[in-house]
């Protein structure tokens, strides 16, 4: 797994690539975790993430519950079907927004 | 006519990648989808990285053993350790799939995912092995 990050109108877009497993979840943690700060808008941009495991939704929602009382957010874009379906039947699906490509949550955060 | 692979692991959740490399080559020479490869991963990354995490309370080198077949109706698989009794499907506990994000658990969804993903999910000890046995028809 690799993570591109960038700035773009005010929310920070983390890109990770290739898979997100129980190896890696721990390092898309800390990145995720780091970016959310002190309540931060950050878009997770899934568009070159092949694979998610039960791992990297631990690691989402450890992020999410940290951006929540310091007023972050935490949007979701681009997912792949095979990823969509894990987010289903885990029950993630409902407690991220989640947009169908990166431009779109960028937008729906800046807003 | 079928296709077979088995692979060894340490007992190292870095050799999961190696895994997943085989068992995409698998699906590939296989002729099946690729959702079934990403369906197969999943399963064999939640159950053996509890095995590797809780199942080797004193250390050591340990070998985990996948093994892989399919023919035109099926995808069996065997997933076999020397790793400490454990039935993950009758010792996990069920997830809370619907509270919000304050009070979702962290955790605990690794064994519901395979479950779900899979058509058939059992498990065995036999000879002080694990030994989980896992089954999905090939998709039309």
């Amino acid at each position: 797994m690799d993570i591109t990050e960038e700035q773009t109108g005010g929310v920070a877009v983390l890109k990770p690539s290739g898979r997100i497993d129980s190896a890696t979840a721990g390092e898309f943690e800390k990145r995720l975790v780091a970016a959310v700060g002190t309540g931060n808008r950050v878009v997770v941009d899934m568009a070159q993430l092949g694979y998610i495991s039960s791992a990297g939704l631990r690691a989402l929602l450890v992020a999410a519950k940290k951006a929540r009382p310091a007023g972050g957010r935490i949007a979701l874009a681009a997912m792949a079907p095979p990823i969509r379906e894990v987010f289903d039947l885990s029950g993630f699906s409902s407690l991220f927004e989640i947009y169908p490509d990166g431009p779109a949550a960028v937008a729906a955060l800046a807003a | 006519m079928g296709t077979r692979l088995e692979v060894v692991l340490d007992n190292d959740v870095a050799e999961l990648e190696r895994l997943a490399g085989a068992v995409d080559g698998f699906v590939a020479d296989a002729g099946l989808p690729p959702e079934v490869a990403f369906k197969l991963n999943l399963c064999f990354d939640e159950l053996i990285t509890n095995t590797v995490t809780y199942g080797y309370p004193d250390g050591g080198r340990h070998a985990i053993r996948v093994r892989l077949e399919a023919d035109g109706r099926e995808i069996r698989a065997e997933v076999e350790d020397d790793a400490a009794a454990f039935d993950p499907f009758t010792e996990a506990p069920p997830p809370d799939l619907d509270s919000d994000v304050d009070t979702r658990p962290i955790g605990g969804l690794g064994v519901y995912l395979v479950q779900r993903s899979m058509d058939r999910a059992t498990y065995r000890r036999e000879g002080g092995r694990n030994l989980v046995h896992l089954a999905l028809a090939v998709p039309p």
